[in-house]
């Protein structure tokens, strides 16, 4: 039995690092139907899948296309397990609301960093792209989030970065959130000055940053 | 004797030997119409987007007031994905515009419309209008004509998600797409070169190895970009060709294209790269942050190493911040001026 579950992981992992939307389906449905445990099922099978899979991104086995594909498996595979997760399994989740900064609409970056937050566990609240600084300092408080992410590609709206984390210091909120802050024209120089919390290169040294951002001790201080 | 600043491109990408290299910022997706220039001038965007006498003015006043020695249009990158049927957000004095939707959920649902009728469409005319003006009362300097190339054409009129999953999921409609964006980006270049543009640019950020691979790189961004390159080449115009990121992705690609400069973001050292690849006719790299943010000492330091260097022409490295300070463009373009 337990050799079962462990084959039906693997097959989990291995149909999202395969981008096979369909074996995901199919073995999220056998998973299902044996009565496992679905928690368990997406964490080690789906997210371990998407973590090799932003391994290989890192290593440029994969590139954009090919994680977005394997993205797509494991939404899908996850689509089928989420109705037969417990409530009682589901841990408290560390909340993000992420969007691309106003007047730039280049999304990819952000989709990607978004995925990889929610396949480590992050509940992501994505308010999509050409956002005004105002609706992430309101979306923030209304969620309850632990981190603003922001994102941009173009040099022109840099600055309404620095216009989240100064209307965070207005409304006197800004030790309430941790900023987070990527995209190609960015640098961790940048985000220093706009005093945010922490600049991410990639995709998945976002998730190294959010998981440190908000780990007990970092939190607390 | 001197050269004009066109016959110095024009010698410069044919390999002549020349008095010194070229100080340029081609327009599109280098857009050098900063806020400094608009705001001196009074001409300003984003009107300046919809009228032809506008839009030579501000490219005038970009020419005289930085010192580039190119006149170039138009400052944006999405007259293409118009005429093909996005929605645009045409921004503001300081903000590019950019793509507010793209038309087509899946390279399954492109509309393929007649060529032609669309060189009738959006702001065409408009470009092909400012190119005519600009060339009448600039026989010396070059008309450079931007275009948008074919993947981040592509992506604009696609949803990009879904574009780049189905570059490998559904690669004969991928293909038919490409085909006919770069069939409409031909047509379109070759209206500006029949009204005055004495060389065309292609920047494509999306054709980039950091987000395609080499593979997808070598299948579609050089194929396509081959492809424009080749049509416009048949009017007897070079083509300078901008490639985004890193680039080690994808170097071995590099020499494959056609182009007749190509240019490179801030990461790539243009002198090794022309080590390793002496065919090529280098563009670049002024760093844009540097351009932004340095001060006028430091960017013509920088400028100064390039030249040394022997990179073959001088241009920004990538798109210039709007709100780059005048003074650190003048001394980008002056050290390079004094250089021979």
């Amino acid at each position: 039995m337990s050799a079962d579950k462990e084959t039906l992981y693997k097959q989990l992992a291995d149909a999202v690092v395969d981008m096979d939307e369909d074996q995901a389906v199919a073995t999220a449905e056998a998973v299902a139907t044996a009565g496992l445990d679905a928690y368990e099922a997406i964490e080690k099978g789906l997210s371990a899948g998407m973590e090799r899979a932003g391994q290989l991104f890192d290593e440029e086995e994969y590139f954009i296309p090919e994680l977005l594909m394997c993205s797509d498996a494991m939404y899908a595979g996850m689509d089928v397990l989420k109705p037969h997760i417990r409530q009682d399994a589901v841990a408290e989740k560390r909340r993000v609301v992420i969007g691309v900064i106003q007047g730039d609409t280049h999304d990819i970056g952000k989709n990607l960093v978004k995925i990889m937050l929610e396949t480590s566990g992050f509940d992501v609240t994505d308010l999509g792209r050409d956002i005004p600084p105002a609706s992430f300092v309101q979306t923030a408080q209304e969620i309850d989030a632990d981190i603003i992410a922001l994102s941009t590609l173009m040099t022109t709206t840099m600055d309404g970065m620095g216009e989240v984390v100064r209307q965070l210091n207005d409304q006197g909120v800004r030790d309430k959130f941790k900023v987070i802050v990527g995209g190609g024209p960015i640098s961790q120089g940048f985000a220093d000055r706009i005093g945010a919390d922490g600049y991410a290169v990639n995709a998945a040294d976002a998730v190294r940053l959010a998981r440190r951002l908000t780990s007990p001790e970092v939190a607390a201080a | 004797m001197s050269l004009s600043p066109k016959q110095r491109l024009l010698d410069t990408v044919k390999k002549k030997k020349v008095d010194r290299p070229p100080v340029i910022c081609t327009g599109g997706m280098m857009n050098a119409a900063i806020v400094d220039v608009m705001n001196e001038s009074g001409h300003t965007l984003p009107e300046g987007h919809f009228d032809s006498e506008l839009m030579a003015a501000i490219a005038t006043d970009v020419h005289r007031d930085t010192g580039f020695e190119n006149l170039g249009i138009p400052f944006c990158m999405t007259v293409e994905a118009e005429v093909l049927g996005s929605d645009i957000d045409f921004g503001t004095l300081a903000c590019e515009p950019k793509i507010a939707r793209e038309s087509f959920p899946s390279v399954k649902e492109v509309v393929y419309r007649d060529v032609a009728a669309m060189l009738n469409a959006g702001r065409i005319h408009t470009l092909a209008g400012a190119a005519e003006r600009l060339a009448k009362m600039n026989p010396e300097v070059p008309i450079i004509g931007s275009v948008t190339g074919p993947i981040s054409t592509a992506a604009s009129i696609v949803d990009p998600m879904q574009f780049l999953k189905e570059l490998r999921k559904e690669r004969d409609a991928s293909h038919r797409v490409l085909d006919y964006v770069s069939e409409f980006l031909i047509a379109f270049a070759q209206t500006l070169v029949e009204s005055g543009a004495t060389a065309i640019c292609i920047g494509d950020p999306t054709a980039t190895g950091e987000i395609l691979g080499p593979k997808m790189f070598s299948d579609y961004a050089v194929t396509y970009l081959n492809k424009v390159i080749d049509g416009i080449h048949a009017t007897g115009v070079p083509v300078l060709v901008h490639i985004c990121g890193e680039m080690k992705a994808v170097k071995p690609s590099i020499p494959q294209l056609h182009a007749d400069a190509i240019s490179t973001d801030a990461f790539v050292n243009l002198k090794l790269l022309k080590q390793e690849y002496p065919q090529l006719t280098t563009m670049g790299n002024v760093s844009t942050f540097l351009l932004e943010l340095g001060d006028p000492d430091k960017v013509a330091r920088h400028t100064e190493g390039l030249v040394k260097d022997g990179i073959d022409i001088i241009s920004p490295a990538c798109g210039l911040s709007t709100a780059s300070p005048v003074a650190n463009i003048r001394a980008m373009t002056g050290i390079v001026k004094n250089s021979h």
